[in-house]
């Protein structure tokens, strides 16, 4: 398998992931948002912090509107963290590699980008908003379901799971550090009141609500709540899953041993215990680390498969 | 649907399938009497049949159109042309011999230029010539093959005789749709091959790998490589159908590395060696250190390593200069100076404005001619002076008198026909035909080739580009 189509495979996972995701973190915010009182502090600008696009978004000249967030993450082209951007992204990637990739996949992705840009704009002005979202949400399932269930898992496959694992992981660490970050500087009555809604959110921006309340335990409790997205061996939006398919692809690849260091430190970090102890600077800590050991994996990838001489 | 002389009349110009006296030439003789025995709706029935097939195995080619490109479906009609194989068998020695004379000569203008000594060709010819390349003089490739593939254009005048209208020894391209014509008439029309004795084309491909391992410099299962611009190519369709159907891995650019005089495919196994790169893109793009040092596009140090004899690339680099339009007008000369042979097919009669006589005749006689640029394709730059307004003509009067060497003239070929599906009838259409001739250690030639049709009624350009259409061509045997 050449490497430039290993890559662009790897980030047609990426990028869908991150379609998904987006769509279902801004669409799990707008509920939320809707059940909190203003004065408990939690803002649209939220999201921004969560996909790491602080300054950009300043740069970009965008207020801190409900409005301009929403355009920022859903509509607008130029910004590589917008919903619209993922989808050109992996439709661009998908076209690259059509040989490898089952041709329903081209299809589906070339309709729902073009579907999906004209609709978003809309969504960001709050029309359909919810409509929209759950359909993007519900078609990038449509195209992992396609490329999971009708192509061999083999090279081209594994570079595909490289990518979404990674992302998957990725965002779900943001998304525990912006919370926890959010909980310890508000007022703690407000807190104590609104807590389960946050943490319920949490859950729910990784699609782990249900799974979470059936096999740890009905009440939402924070440090369960990160225990379970972290730590889960059985969910498979965990982070510890996440880790657990990188290394499985990583192992069925030609050269993988390269990755062992990188990978038994991101191991490491993983197993390092979260309790009720845990203060949320040691838990913002944990994350950012977290965060950095999967993009030492990612250059690894990318200096084993992507670029080799 | 009928094709009697009420119906269908050709006039003065030569018709592929029927006579000028109405009746069907003795090789069509069999498809005509199917066609006739059709009803008009049958027909366009097969016709639409025939385009949903191309939509389903998405046959495609790429046109660029204000900046965007868009995939079109390839235009195939439902009747097929067809040749008599004793005509054939005499064509196919015809390119044989020119395109070894054209190998032969492209080899000496790069070492010996014996030819040019001996002035049977003008050397300021060749080296005016754009597509002359310094960096390869003074080697030679395996076999002494530059022209790996050659696209030649045939077309048959109003007396029945067949020309060599030009030789694409560049990048020719159109293969794939030969190979995917036949497929598809296949499909549509499998009662009338049960009829005939037409000879498969679906052998090229495996003389195409054959040819390519031949040139290669390893002789133990050589490594592959077809190298495309990539997907905004309009080529791209056979440049990835052609990788796919010979097993060769489908490269860019970037795909490729240098390293000590041997070129590697970055893969995800580590790099692995390449014996031989079927390349699709043009020779200035193929090495920047070569070529082009502003270039974004190519492999540095490729030319190195070909010269050291560690690659083989086909076309070779250079071959181009065989494809010059005024070189064209001494291919004659060109197969008895390294022959001693006569042309079997001859030239269309052509005045190069380079000499002063030729140009003043062009001149003179410009509304009746057709008039190319030395170094383009695809029917660009052109005039086809009988259909040019006078405005046309004058410009074309300054562009020869500013550089003469750049253009040649010829007469308006009467350009042979056969029927064509236009709308509800069938019509006379004119083509041409390009065969693609594989020359590594051995020679072999497709079995008919890409039957090019002009769309518009009376038009001869026959480029998909340019509205041009196509034919499944059948190499027919008669039973003797």
């Amino acid at each position: 398998m050449l490497s430039r189509a290993a890559e662009r495979v790897y980030w047609t996972g990426r990028y869908l992931e991150r379609a998904e995701n987006t769509a279902r973190l801004v669409q799990q915010y707008s509920q939320l948002l809707l059940d909190l009182p203003e004065e408990v502090g939690v803002e649209w600008t939220e999201l921004i912090r969560i996909v790491g696009a602080a300054e950009d978004f300043r740069q970009s000249g965008f207020e801190s509107t409900e409005t301009d967030v929403l355009r920022f993450l859903l509509a607008e082209s130029d910004s590589a963290s917008s919903l619209t951007f993922s989808l050109r992204m992996a439709r661009e990637n998908v076209r690259n590699t059509r040989d490898l990739l089952p041709q329903e996949s081209w299809e589906n992705i070339n309709e729902l980008y073009h579907d999906a840009r004209s609709r978003l704009t809309l969504a960001a002005r709050g029309e359909n908003r919810f409509e929209v979202l759950s359909e993007c949400v519900a078609r990038c399932q449509q195209i992992n379901g396609v490329l999971t269930g009708t192509m061999s898992h083999l090279s081209p496959y594994h570079f595909l799971t490289l990518g979404q694992a990674l992302e998957r992981a990725d965002m779900t660490s943001r998304i525990i550090d912006v919370v926890t970050a959010a909980y310890t500087n508000h007022d703690e009555r407000l807190v104590r009141r609104y807590g389960s809604t946050l943490w319920t959110n949490v859950l729910k921006s990784v699609s782990a609500f249900q799974m979470y309340r059936q096999y740890c335990q009905p009440q939402v409790e924070g440090r369960k709540v990160i225990a379970f997205v972290l730590n889960d061996t059985a969910f498979p939006r965990s982070i510890c899953w996440c880790v657990n398919s990188i290394e499985k692809s990583v192992a069925e690849l030609p050269r993988g041993d390269a990755l062992e260091e990188p990978l038994k430190k991101l191991r490491a970090q993983l197993d390092s215990p979260v309790d009720a102890d845990s203060s949320a600077e040691t838990i913002s800590e944990l994350m950012d680390t977290l965060q950095k050991r999967l993009g030492d994996v990612h250059f690894a990838i990318a200096d084993n498969w992507f670029l080799p001489g | 649907m009928t094709l009697t002389p009420d119906t269908y009349d050709a006039k003065d110009f030569y018709d592929e399938l029927v006579a000028a006296d109405g009746s069907a030439r003795s090789h069509a003789r069999q498809m005509v009497d199917y066609f006739s025995g059709m009803d008009p709706q049958e027909l366009i029935d097969r016709q639409h049949a025939v385009n949903r097939t191309i939509e389903d195995m998405g046959i495609s080619f790429t046109i660029y159109s204000e900046g965007d490109n868009i995939d079109r479906a390839w235009p195939l009609d439902v009747i097929p042309r067809a040749m008599p194989a004793a005509e054939w068998d005499r064509i196919e020695e015809g390119l044989k011999q020119r395109v070894h004379a054209l190998n032969l000569f492209i080899d000496d203008l790069y070492n010996d230029r014996k030819i040019l000594k001996d002035k049977v060709v003008p050397a300021e010819i060749i080296d005016s010539s754009k597509n002359y390349l310094e960096p390869c003089k003074g080697f030679s490739p395996r076999h002494g093959v530059w022209a790996h593939i050659c696209g030649t254009d045939l077309v048959r005048g109003d007396d029945g005789t067949v020309y060599v209208l030009e030789d694409n020894l560049r990048v020719p391209s159109g293969v794939s749709y030969m190979l995917e014509n036949r497929n598809v008439i296949k499909r549509v029309f499998p009662r009338l091959f049960k009829n005939h004795r037409i000879r498969p084309v679906s052998e090229y491909p495996t003389e195409l790998s054959r040819m390519l391992e031949s040139i290669a410099p390893v002789d133990d299962t050589p490594t592959i490589a077809v190298l495309t611009p990539g997907i905004y190519n309009s080529a791209y369709f056979e440049h990835s159908y052609l990788a796919r159907t010979i097993g060769a891995e489908l490269v860019e650019g970037g795909d490729l590395v240098v390293e000590d005089d041997h070129v590697f495919l970055r893969s995800i196994d580590g790099l692995t060696p390449v014996h031989t790169i079927y390349r699709r893109i043009d020779d200035v793009f193929i090495d920047p250190e070569a070529f082009r040092p502003d270039s974004l596009l190519g492999i540095p140090g490729i030319i190195r390593a070909w010269r050291a004899g560690n690659v083989a690339l086909a076309n070779a680099p250079g071959s181009g200069v065989a494809d010059d339009k005024v070189v064209y007008s001494y291919v004659p000369e060109i197969i008895d100076y390294y022959l001693g042979e006569e042309p079997i097919i001859p030239n269309v009669p052509t005045w190069r404005c380079s000499d002063p006589q030729h140009l003043e005749h062009a001149l003179k006689n410009l509304p009746d001619l057709v008039v190319k640029p030395a170094n383009e394709s695809g029917g660009y730059g052109m005039l086809v002076g009988p259909h040019a307004s006078r405005s046309e003509h004058e410009q074309f009067r300054r562009l020869l008198k500013a550089d003469p060497r750049n253009y040649i003239a010829q007469p308006t070929l009467k350009l042979s026909t056969a029927p064509t599906l236009c709308g509800d009838a069938l019509e006379p259409r004119h083509l041409d035909l390009r065969p693609f001739i594989l020359s590594g250690k051995d020679q072999s030639v497709t079995a008919g080739g890409l039957t090019r049709v002009a769309m518009r009624k009376g038009s001869l350009v026959v480029n998909s580009s340019q509205g041009g259409g196509s034919k499944d061509t059948w190499i027919v045997e008669e039973a003797s």
